[in-house]
């Protein structure tokens, strides 16, 4: 019984994490203080900004506050904190226009300071762009990549596995034998094989939507064969065939005796493959065949830790990998509580 | 062996079956070999109308086999079906489809055959959504009728199959199964796996229903006390073939085949064991 | 023996179908290797058309086909425009430093993935099973990108192990002791991140399938016995546990493949998957479809070989 409570209390705080984590990246506009694509040329590589609260004359201030950055003088990418003017932090404050969703115009932001000051949270890279800002709206393209190519993958996989699994003999045959062709390959071979024999240099939501229809197409096998599993063990029930002796169609067996057995597997599989999507599309975009520059996702920010003096000396670039890590950790928590509950529960 | 019998049945059966063969057989694994039952082998019966007539014989001797035929769950090798006179097998599936409503199905195992997920109005009113016969608020309503039919309170009308007893699932099986006002029920081993007195109180609620709606019953069974006690007809089957019918007495005062003789004979031995414990059922 | 016939053929006529497969891909594609050259004002488009009909690039699909066909059989696999070879001299120079690392972190990992999950189960619910079972939770979370980079951020701040390539210079020039230790400090690095981005799933499986085991009622009476701890879980429970873990073996290959692309890439370590990167992007056609029927090729003899370990080490399954 105890058991049975600390799973459904660690299944809770895992969704309730990733569902804020989720919420903050959907408002990546609000949340974030500067746009992501604005450049500050004189500033690159600046360490994220450190929050004071007291500041240099003694006073302590309510409000937290930063100093401006300043580039250290005759040295190359060092930064002093230029200490003569306070600059603190204003919540839901006017600043650059972004877009809701892509597409309801806003001005306000969670947090911000005045001009000519700016919050860099985690830093700037070496374009001086904002990287907080970037990773909010790179975690946008690569998380909506991840849930929307496993929509594809489970969408396609079920269709399959039905069909499959319902009418059985050659179609059964064929597609099964489908199945393992796509299985046989690693898949990241796949993938980027995949890729590479598409074009290379499109617009960036045409980049978007042909990886998530690349990624989630190559992954429908596994789901598929589940899928029929289910299917075929479902077809021999008493109350499926009592329900065909009343002369349903297959559609109706179907959606009201054979796929609500399938909802739990399905949503453990969902759970699993989100994570590894994700990494798939910032695998893709950390060698370039991803959504292209300057559209931020997680895996073109982090290909910049390539250059090994960047990885060594400015340590917030690393940011991006944490995030990935948050997200990808939240998400095999709640699979691995969705396999345990699948597990007690007995049909 | 069997013209003899069939020439006492009544002229006008409402379901004819004629040399009805089926085989199941299974690839078998790694090394190819092929698994091969032969489960029906040319079987002919006729059901009466209005009447009670019992499929008897051992496991295996095809009697499930023949019911999922007859109910069209199955598809047979060779032989026919008539049904009404209608040829119900071989048969288009538009053919089938027509018909499906007249012959309905009890399984023996309530349990599976009652969609765990569903509550109990809504499967009683599955056959009726799925035929069209109505909107969703009439559907439930006669739900509710037929589960006060079969003696359930319509107050159960959202219960979970699990949450009623062995003797109270079955009802609602039957109470789905009557829902299409059949022709013909056909009853798998649908009374085994109950206790005496259940069985006797479903079994009093069949003989009603079967009074109230005129009603044919096939009934598969292999407790032969249980069917010398409310069958008309009896049919044994043995490896796949009926070799004898008859009415009750027949059967089983006088059988004729070899097969019929044991199964009469142990019947005699039992039968005066359950009498004192049977609750007493009309007949 | 009938088996291994029976699976060889299965496995031929996949690699038959990921071929034919590849090809009706590249169909697809936009786009061929000389797009390149295209753009390059100089070069006419006449020399273009010339160097695509000498790679038979401008024949129909299935001459394509057929002509890599026969030049499979003839045993060099294609041809590679970038690299002006054979596809087959590429392919096997880079199998084999792809194989080599693949290899080592499996036995890495296996070496320490199977005595924790042996441990961890024998004591579920203490501190070891906790601290493996949250250890491959964090792991589990640990993309290879991240560890790569975790280790490359070490590496250069201890300035401890080379950073990268599989060989320094001078290679040539050094003698036997020092190649080895030469190739051993390039390898530490790759094999690390792959050996702990395989252990979590691993060691999970292990455990899971020793729980299993040791249930189980024989080991139970063995126990009863007085078999002592350690000699109860390696040398009973283990080998009956062992099957799950065999077939493990197979499938991970495929994910060990998988994850070596990334590391191979970013530490320049010259296998397989640097070689997919360049010529996916460069678009030369043989040498992908060749990398592509390569990893397949594993991915099968790996189920194979795990197919055969189970026949050996399991004697009921010799009866089927």
């Amino acid at each position: 019984m105890s058991s049975d409570m600390t799973g459904t209390r660690k299944m809770i705080t895992g969704a309730v994490l990733l569902a804020s984590l989720h919420f903050v990246i959907l408002l990546a506009g609000f949340v974030a203080p500067n746009d992501p694509a604005t450049q500050n040329r004189e500033l690159p590589f600046v360490p994220p900004s450190r929050l004071h609260f007291v500041d240099a004359r003694g006073h302590v201030h309510l409000r937290p506050f930063i100093y401006r950055w300043a580039p250290h003088a005759g040295s190359f990418n060092e930064y002093d904190e230029s200490r003569d003017r306070e600059y603190p932090i204003h919540f839901l404050v006017a600043g650059t226009q972004y877009r809701i969703a892509g597409w309801v115009p806003a001005r306000i932001h969670l947090f911000g300071v005045e001009e000519p000051a700016r919050a860099f949270l985690l830093g700037t890279d070496n374009f001086g762009r904002d990287q907080f800002s970037r990773i909010l709206f790179g975690g946008q393209i690569s998380v909506a990549a991840g849930i929307l190519a496993t929509l594809i993958s489970l969408g396609l996989g079920t269709l399959v596995g039905c069909i499959s699994g319902l009418y059985g003999k050659w179609i059964d045959e064929v597609a099964m034998r489908f199945a393992e062709l796509f299985l046989v390959l690693p898949w990241i071979y796949l993938l980027f094989a995949v890729r590479s024999f598409l074009p290379l240099h499109m617009s960036p939501t045409q980049t978007f939507f042909l990886l998530i229809t690349v990624i989630g197409t190559i992954g429908w096998a596994r789901p598929a064969r589940l899928v029929r599993g289910i299917v075929l063990g479902a077809r021999n029930q008493n109350y499926v065939k009592a329900s065909r002796g009343f002369g349903a169609s297959d559609l109706h067996l179907m959606r009201h005796h054979i796929l609500p057995l399938s909802y739990g597997a399905l949503l453990t599989q969902a759970a699993l493959l989100v994570p590894q999507y994700i990494l798939a599309e910032v695998t893709l975009s950390f060698f370039g065949l991803g959504v292209s520059e300057p559209n931020p996702s997680w895996g073109s920010l982090l290909a910049i830790l390539q250059q090994y003096n960047v990885l060594v000396s400015y340590w917030w670039m690393f940011a991006p990998a944490v995030a990935l890590v948050v997200v990808s950790f939240g998400y095999l928590s709640i699979a691995n509580a969705f396999h345990e509950r699948l597990q007690s529960v007995s049909i | 062996m069997g013209t003899e019998a069939t020439a006492r049945a009544p002229k006008t059966a409402l379901v004819r079956i004629a040399a009805l063969s089926k085989r199941y057989s299974q690839a078998g694994g790694l090394m190819g070999k092929r698994f091969v039952v032969d489960a029906l082998r040319g079987a002919d019966l006729d059901i009466a109308p209005g009447c009670l007539t019992a499929l008897v014989g051992g496991s295996g001797s095809g009697k499930s086999t023949l019911a999922k035929c007859v109910a069209m769950l199955e598809k047979a090798d060779s032989g026919e079906i008539w049904f009404e006179g209608n040829t119900i097998w071989p048969g288009t599936s538009k053919q089938l489809s027509r018909l499906r409503p007249k012959i309905q199905m009890v399984f023996q195992d309530s349990a599976s055959a009652l969609n765990p997920r569903l509550s109990a109005a809504q499967i009683v009113a599955e056959p009726l959504e799925i035929q069209n016969l109505g909107k969703r608020s009439q559907l439930r309503e006669r739900a509710c009728e037929l589960m006060t039919e079969v003696g359930l309170s319509p107050d159960w009308a959202d219960r979970r199959p699990l949450e009623f007893s062995g003797g109270q699932r079955q009802r609602l099986a039957i109470a789905r199964a009557i829902a299409l006002k059949p022709a013909l029920l056909i009853l798998d081993e649908s009374l085994s796996g109950l206790d005496l007195s259940t069985q006797a109180q479903i079994l009093n609620l069949l003989l009603d229903l079967q009074a109230a709606h005129s009603l044919t019953y096939l009934l598969i069974s292999h407790d032969l006390t249980l069917v010398g006690q409310v069958a008309d007809f009896i049919a044994v089957m043995h490896q796949g073939k009926i070799v004898e019918t008859g009415n009750r007495q027949q059967v089983l005062g006088s059988p004729q085949h070899a097969h019929s003789k044991e199964l009469a004979a142990s019947v005699r031995v039992v039968e005066e064991a359950y009498r004192t414990a049977r609750v007493g059922i009309e007949r | 023996m009938r088996y291994l016939q029976r699976r060889l053929v299965h496995g031929m006529i996949l690699l038959v179908g990921v071929s034919i497969f590849c090809f009706l891909l590249s169909d697809l594609a936009p786009g061929s290797f000389f797009d390149e050259m295209k753009l390059n004002p100089q070069i006419s488009s006449d020399t273009i058309a010339a160097l695509q009909s000498q790679y038979g690039l401008d024949r129909p699909l299935p001459v394509r086909y057929f002509r890599w066909v026969k030049s499979v059989l003839r045993g060099e696999f294609g041809y590679s425009f970038a690299y002006n070879s054979s596809v087959r001299s590429l392919l096997l120079l880079r199998s084999r430093n792809t194989i080599f690392l693949t290899a080592l972190a499996t036995v890495f990992a296996w070496l320490i993935a199977v005595p924790l999950g042996v441990w961890a189960a024998g004591q579920p619910g203490r501190w070891l099973d906790r601290i493996c079972m949250g250890g491959t939770s964090l792991l589990l979370s640990l993309p290879e990108l991240v560890l790569v980079f975790a280790f490359l951020y070490l590496v250069i701040r201890t300035h401890a192990l080379p950073v990268g390539g599989m060989e320094s210079t001078g290679f040539e020039q050094m003698d036997s002791c020092a190649k080895l230790w030469d190739l051993g400090s390039h390898l530490v690095i790759p094999v690390a991140t792959l050996a702990l981005a395989s252990l979590p799933l691993l060691m999970r499986h292990v455990r899971a399938s020793m729980v299993e085991t040791l249930n189980s009622r024989f080991i139970q009476s063995a126990r009863a016995h007085g078999i002592g701890r350690t000699r109860l879980l390696f040398r009973h429970a283990l080998p009956a546990a062992a099957n799950p873990l065999i077939s493990l073996f197979g499938l991970s290959v495929g994910g060990l493949l998988s994850g070596s692309l990334l590391v191979e890439a970013i530490l320049g370590w010259p296998g397989l998957g640097p070689l997919l990167l360049e010529s996916s992007m460069s678009r030369d056609l043989y040498v992908v479809v060749g990398i592509v029927m390569a990893s397949t090729l594993f991915m099968i003899l790996g189920n194979l070989l795990a197919d055969l370990l189970l026949v050996c080490a399991d004697p009921r399954m010799r009866v089927t």
